[in-house]
């Protein structure tokens, strides 16, 4: 089976800055994979340059083994910051993916709508964003991103912005809607637990130049659920990252305060 | 409701009735002389017999038409030149010293000039009008523009979109608030210059039934042409205000 995203020697140079040195990732159809990792080591970066909207400095990106040309209807990005047009419904703004591929039909205002309420936002298609939690903003540009039926769901610290309780509710929410679909997932996030929580893989990267460290199996039953985090297994897989990343953290910490 | 609704104009509606009356009183028993100062019943009365005789409704009639004229064709090349200003840096280096020139001068001091020009017909009028709203309309276009959220822009980038899909989808409709507050305030500026360009010469309009009244000391019949000013000016704000809520609702609340 042909792997569904192949990335092999991907480096990133801002200027004199080395933002990413020499990635390799081969990621399945269908499996689900957290990047963590201090602030500054690239994980942003690393995830928009899989979009499309960054290019690389050097490497390939691969999908189904085509090489990635600019951003395409094949991965869909979900935003850290909901990004959506505040002059639209929810409708609307779920809708722009297919209207930009020039596709508005019926069947995909049918697909949305579906979405919409695969996402728990059955009813409000007719809301202005200004109108919604932000919860509820994130589940809109979760279906957004769905909406193109993408091959890969790109997503960037997409709960970040949300209190903790939703955002335990959204990663059981993002589980739900990901069991029904088996969409490759790639998921930026600096929560460890999160990472663990969603993930079939967690890959940690390191900083200063941001670089691969570890690539970790998260081997934890599905379908998963909340208590899931008070067991011993997911605590030691916790455990085990922060370690990893403790000493990076702590020194990115002491730089963004200098 | 009913209670917020006449908490909120309780004041307002008695301190402009108190300034009326106060008004009244103080041009009646104090100065009682119509040379220098009218009441307002003297100017309602004053309103209502040139709106009888037809004369009103002449003045009002030129100045509106110099400054529709004025105005849509101020507004059409505003919007032209702020589109331009964003999309190209040549363009707006080329245009910024001038915008920022004019928007600085008090052009209405060139109404003389003008006249001298185009004669005291309307045309004079009509470009010291395009020359004072052009301006706000212009740089608030292209401030509009150039702010467009960085994030929007990305969001739309990562399906694909093109540069044309962009503009219209996120640029535009995030440049419309903006685009309507320079219109918005075109509409103070674009009367002042109306009314300030018949002063310096005219055969009618608004302007010159003031400064016709002035001679004459006529102040029921001066007044009367500032009140109409007023009141379309405020008519003329509040039908934008209507509007932006219509069209760009999301700024509000």
């Amino acid at each position: 089976m042909p792997r569904k995203v192949e990335i092999s020697g991907l480096s990133k140079w801002f200027g004199e800055l080395e933002a990413l040195r020499q990635i390799d990732v081969a990621v399945e159809p269908g499996e689900f994979i957290s990047v963590v990792g201090p602030s500054g080591c690239g994980k942003t970066t690393f995830l928009r340059m899989v979009a499309g909207l960054e290019p690389a400095t050097s490497g390939t990106i691969l999908i189904d083994g085509q090489p990635l040309r600019g951003p395409g209807n094949n991965r869909g990005f979900v935003f850290q910051n909901d990004s959506l047009l505040p002059w639209r419904t929810v409708l609307a703004n779920a809708l722009i993916g297919p209207e930009v591929a020039g596709k508005v039909g019926d069947r995909e205002r049918q697909r949305t709508l579906d979405l919409l309420k695969l996402v728990g936002l059955g009813g409000f298609e007719n809301y202005y964003p200004r109108q919604l939690s932000g919860g509820m903003r994130q589940r809109v540009n979760l279906a957004r991103a769905l909406a193109i039926d993408p091959d890969v769901l790109l997503m960037d610290e997409p709960f970040a912005s949300l209190d903790a309780q939703t955002r335990e509710i959204m990663q059981t929410e993002l589980l739900r809607i990901w069991e029904q679909g088996r969409k490759t997932v790639l998921f930026v996030t600096h929560q460890i637990d999160e990472a663990v929580f969603l993930s079939d893989r967690v890959l940690v990267f390191a900083r200063r130049p941001g670089r691969l460290q570890e690539n970790i199996e998260i081997k934890l039953p599905r379908p998963r659920a909340l208590a899931l985090k008070r067991t011993p297994e997911f605590i030691a897989y916790v455990d085990r990252i922060w370690t990893m990343i403790e000493h990076d953290v702590r020194a990115a910490v002491i730089d963004e305060h200098v | 409701m009913w209670n917020t609704v006449r908490d909120k104009y309780t004041a307002g509606t008695l301190s402009v009735v108190g300034g009326l009356l106060l008004w009244e009183l103080v041009s009646r028993v104090l100065i009682a002389n119509q040379l220098f100062l009218a009441a307002p019943s003297q100017i309602v009365y004053a309103i209502y017999t040139l709106a009888k005789s037809g004369e009103l409704e002449k003045h009002i009639a030129i100045s509106a038409v110099e400054f529709a004229i004025g105005y849509v064709i101020a507004a059409v090349i505003g919007i032209a030149f702020g589109f331009g200003m964003a999309s190209s840096v040549r363009c707006k280096q080329a245009l910024q010293p001038w915008i920022s020139g004019f928007y600085a001068t008090p052009t209405i001091a060139l109404a003389p000039l003008f006249i001298l020009w185009l004669g005291i017909g309307i045309w004079s009028k009509v470009l010291v009008v395009i020359f004072l709203v052009l301006f706000p309309v212009t740089i608030n276009t292209e401030a509009g523009l150039r702010t467009t959220s960085e994030r929007l822009i990305e969001m739309l980038k990562s399906f694909g979109a093109s540069r044309s899909q962009i503009f219209f989808k996120v640029s535009l409709p995030s440049a419309l608030p903006f685009i309507l507050a320079g219109l918005k305030l075109g509409i103070g500026r674009g009367l002042i210059g109306v009314v300030v360009a018949e002063l310096f010469g005219s055969r009618a309009g608004l302007g010159r039934l003031i400064s016709q009244s002035a001679d004459a000391f006529n102040m029921p019949e001066l007044f009367a042409g500032v009140i109409v000013l007023a009141v379309a000016g405020i008519a003329m704000t509040a039908g934008f205000g209507w509007l932006e809520k219509r069209l760009v609702p999301w700024t509000k609340d």
